[in-house]
């Protein structure tokens, strides 16, 4: 059975539809990403993924034990965090929050868990140090390390490359791609769609017109490719 | 200082105040990393206007204000909250409007009411005498649950704080820990409200969170450090106002401004690209610095030396038995005024000096009306040998009258249970004055016996001054044509007419602090004025006159001033004026009025 199966799913933001009739599904070790303009309504589906919104019409299923709550997820910067005063553990460690159950103080298990996500990542050397003194591509590894406290089967990032260099950008996706290759299902939402034909291996274009859904290689044949990549690829 | 620490240790109400602060100061630290960082400060400010628009309502109603406020503050906090996250008015504008629309609801509440009275000038600038045991007891039980939750939480707190959609996707329920802090701030604001004043709670709330954020790197780092800032600036403050005789919420928040200034510099400096030594050395001297500016405001400042003259020490909460003790001590007494010259009367407080004052002399006078409230309070925690002469029990009472076409105070249904208000001016008629002098000079002699001979004699000197006095006023109204006066002003005179037979028409009674007249009232007054042909119409003084000015602008009648003797200008202080001297102004005023 897929981690998520998604069949004529309808979903609404304040009244209005803003996806339809919208089909697809997500097999343990997929790497998805999902395009799309804006107002495409990625932000609704990331939401009705999350468990977070219910879907107006269609069914979104979660298989192989997975719940909203087990995926690790990577959200956009909010412009508060920019002044923030939190070490690096401190965000790690919030990461093992849904596994704390109810018990006022970490675990030993979970502080583990966050040494080792941060070694991973390699920013265990920089654990005590301010998160806002951080350039924008160490931010990233360390909210990547928080989302992989919350998660073992799967990562959602939401636009995680917008406003880093290039450099760091390659860097990320690298990282992006062992993980995956380490056996972590990665759905990733872009508007990079340059990066998400060269890394992913399934897309999902969200369109007004009709969406499409299936691997990099039929992707890139569809018509829809064709029509936005002409914009794209020239930017 | 150390006096003041003594102090500080030594009354209960002081006692009270440094337990409820303590615990106060940490709360606002604890929630306002929080509120700060979520860009929440606004909503702290605002309720803090709510709270003061429920107090005034609720002290209007006769209801405990803190259990009316408490509930309509949270409320107020949640439905910030919903407007912020998913109204159509932006959040800032929506505090704004909740937090000016609560403000305007309380003062027109008031000025319907109670006018604007002791209790509520203490919910705007604070008070930390005024808090009675069972504030206490309730604001220590509230502080505590709060600490506890924001303990048990503290972690979801942090989650919610940093990253609200990362929180809601692991499952944390996001708003119901938002609504969580926001019901946590209403009721720290509500219990803080008291001690530092509608206006200067959210100070507690925003200054100890930026302070720490200028140096401290970790979420844990701010919350504790700005514990540590908030309690240590409520100490400092307290100590300070004690020692200063300020105001406490003022001098808490002034500690804020100072401490957020080194915190400012020292990061500042560490930020620098100095060398490593120069940053250190410069550090360490910021350090010193500030930490020696504190001890020596906290050593020398203090205005608390008493020296032990021999005189015997008076102190008179007005103007008038200060004056009287004044005449009986002649040399050998140290005679104190609480309100200092200039003073508005029926809004003092005392100061913890004064009480400090109080607790040190041999003899303290006072009237024992509405006004002075506060002093049966105090003198019940002193158990000192202090004399007490109460001027009110001196004298034969009236009760505060309240005259045709005067602009009364609606009181509520509960009228009949009140208690009757006596009219405090006792001293205004001079046989009366005769009366207070009596029993000061006894109180007196009563407390240095050797004297008693020079004091003797000091009083029966002044008695028949007074009763000089008293046969010349009674002669000028015998000769005059007219008995009655207007007063377009409030009316403390209310001995001085029924000694001599005098009526009156006033805009206020004697202790309403109101200044604007309804047109009503001075149409009434204006009427009367034509059709007596009152030649002067009185204000009283310190006071602005407006509503005199008014009648006089419409009449013609010239405005002069009538002298309660309640309180003195800081002028009249200094040329040296006495109860007798003022009251032959008055003579002279009146004279022209009734001739």
């Amino acid at each position: 059975m897929s981690l998520i199966s998604c069949k004529n799913v309808c979903l609404k933001y304040e009244n209005t539809c803003v996806v339809s009739d919208l089909s697809f599904e997500v097999e343990a070790g997929d790497y998805l990403c999902i395009v799309g303009e804006n107002g495409s309504g990625k932000s609704t589906l990331i939401k009705a993924i999350l468990g977070l919104k219910e879907t107006a019409s269609g069914h979104l299923h979660m298989g192989e034990g997975l719940t909203g709550k087990q995926i690790g997820y990577l959200p956009q910067q909010t412009t508060a965090q920019k002044d923030f005063p939190a070490s690096v553990y401190e965000v790690v460690l919030s990461g093992c929050l849904a596994g704390k159950n109810g018990r006022i103080f970490y675990s030993s298990e979970q502080k583990k868990l966050a040494r080792e996500n941060m070694e991973k990542l390699d920013i265990l050397s920089m654990k005590d140090r301010c998160y806002r003194e951080l350039s924008g591509g160490q931010q990233q590894r360390v909210l990547l390390a928080r989302a992989l406290c919350a998660t073992k089967k799967m990562l959602l990032l939401d636009e995680p490359v917008n406003g880093l260099d290039p450099l760091v950008t390659a860097d990320f996706y690298s990282i992006i791609r062992k993980l995956n290759a380490e056996g972590i299902t990665v759905i990733m939402v872009s508007h990079d769609l340059y990066a998400a034909v060269n890394h992913a291996d399934h897309i999902l274009h969200l369109s007004r017109g009709g969406s499409f859904f299936g691997t990099t290689e039929d992707y890139k044949k569809s018509d829809i490719f064709k029509m936005f990549s002409g914009g794209d690829m020239s930017d | 200082m150390t006096e003041a620490i003594q102090l500080l240790f030594s009354q209960q109400f002081l006692l009270r105040a440094l337990i409820v602060g303590v615990l106060v100061s940490l709360c606002c630290a604890l929630l306002g990393v929080s509120l700060v960082l979520k860009h929440f400060s606004m909503i702290g400010d605002g309720l803090s206007h709510v709270a003061f628009g429920a107090m005034a309502i609720a002290c209007a109603a006769n209801i405990a204000p803190i259990y009316f406020a408490l509930p309509i503050v949270i409320i107020c906090a949640f439905l910030l909250l919903r407007i912020s996250e998913k109204g159509k008015i932006k959040g800032d504008a929506a505090i704004a409007l909740l937090s000016t629309g609560a403000l305007a609801l309380g003062v027109m509440v008031t000025s319907m009411t109670t006018g604007m009275n002791i209790d509520i000038y203490n919910y705007m600038f604070g008070s930390i005498l005024t808090m009675s045991s069972g504030d206490v007891v309730i604001s220590t039980v509230l502080s505590i649950v709060v600490i506890l939750l924001y303990a048990v939480f503290y972690n979801e707190i942090f989650a919610v704080t940093f990253d609200e959609s990362f929180a809601k996707a692991t499952g944390t329920k996001a708003s119901f820990y938002n609504m969580l802090i926001a019901a946590l701030t209403a009721v720290t604001i509500v219990i803080g409200m008291k001690m530092m004043g509608a206006l200067l709670i959210s100070s507690l709330i925003i200054f100890p969170t930026v302070t720490s954020m200028r140096l401290c790197k970790s979420f844990r780092g701010v919350v504790l450090c700005s514990s540590l800032v908030s309690v240590f600036c409520f100490l400092t403050g307290l100590i300070f106002s004690i020692g200063y005789e300020a105001p406490t919420g003022a001098s808490v928040v002034c500690v804020n401004m100072i401490l957020l200034a080194v915190f400012s510099a020292v990061a500042g400096v560490l930020s620098s690209n100095l060398s490593g030594k120069t940053k250190k050395a410069l550090t360490a001297l910021l350090c010193i610095v500030s930490i020696g500016a504190f001890g020596a405001m906290l050593c020398f400042g203090s205005v608390l030396s008493e020296k032990d003259s021999g005189k015997v020490s008076v102190v008179a909460t007005t103007f008038a038995p200060y004056d009287f003790a004044r005449q009986i001590g002649g040399e050998e007494a140290e005679v104190t005024m609480l309100l200092s010259p200039g003073m508005e009367s029926h809004t003092y407080e005392p100061t913890p000096g004064d009480i400090m004052k109080i607790r040190d002399c041999d003899v303290f006078v006072y009237g024992g009306g509405e006004s002075e409230n506060w002093v049966e309070e105090i003198l019940e925690s002193l158990d000192s040998s202090v004399k007490t002469v109460k001027m009110m029990d001196a004298v034969e009472l009236y009760e505060e009258e309240t005259a045709e076409g005067m602009e009364t105070e609606i009181h509520g249904d509960e009228e009949e249970e009140e208690e009757t208000e006596y009219d405090e001016h006792v001293w205004t008629s001079p046989l009366n004055a005769v009366k207070i002098v009596r029993a000061i000079s006894e109180a007196m002699i009563e407390a240095d016996e050797e004297k008693a001979e020079l004091f003797e004699e000091n009083t029966e000197r002044y008695i028949s001054e007074l009763m000089d006095l008293d046969r010349e006023f009674t002669a000028l109204f015998a000769g005059g044509v007219r008995t009655r006066i207007i007063v377009g002003d409030r009316f403390p005179l209310r001995y001085f007419t029924e000694r001599y037979a005098l009526d009156y028409y006033a805009a206020f009674p004697g202790c309403s602090a109101q200044t604007e007249a309804n047109p009503k009232t001075i149409a009434f007054l204006i009427q009367k004025t034509e059709e007596e042909k009152i030649p002067v119409v009185f204000k009283v003084d310190l006071s602005k006159g407006s509503v005199a000015y008014t009648i006089s602008e419409a009449t013609g009648a010239k405005v002069d001033t009538l002298y309660s003797c309640h309180v003195i200008s800081s002028a009249d202080f200094d040329a040296g004026e006495t109860y007798i001297s003022l009251m032959r102004r008055n003579m002279s005023a009146l004279s022209a009025a009734v001739s």
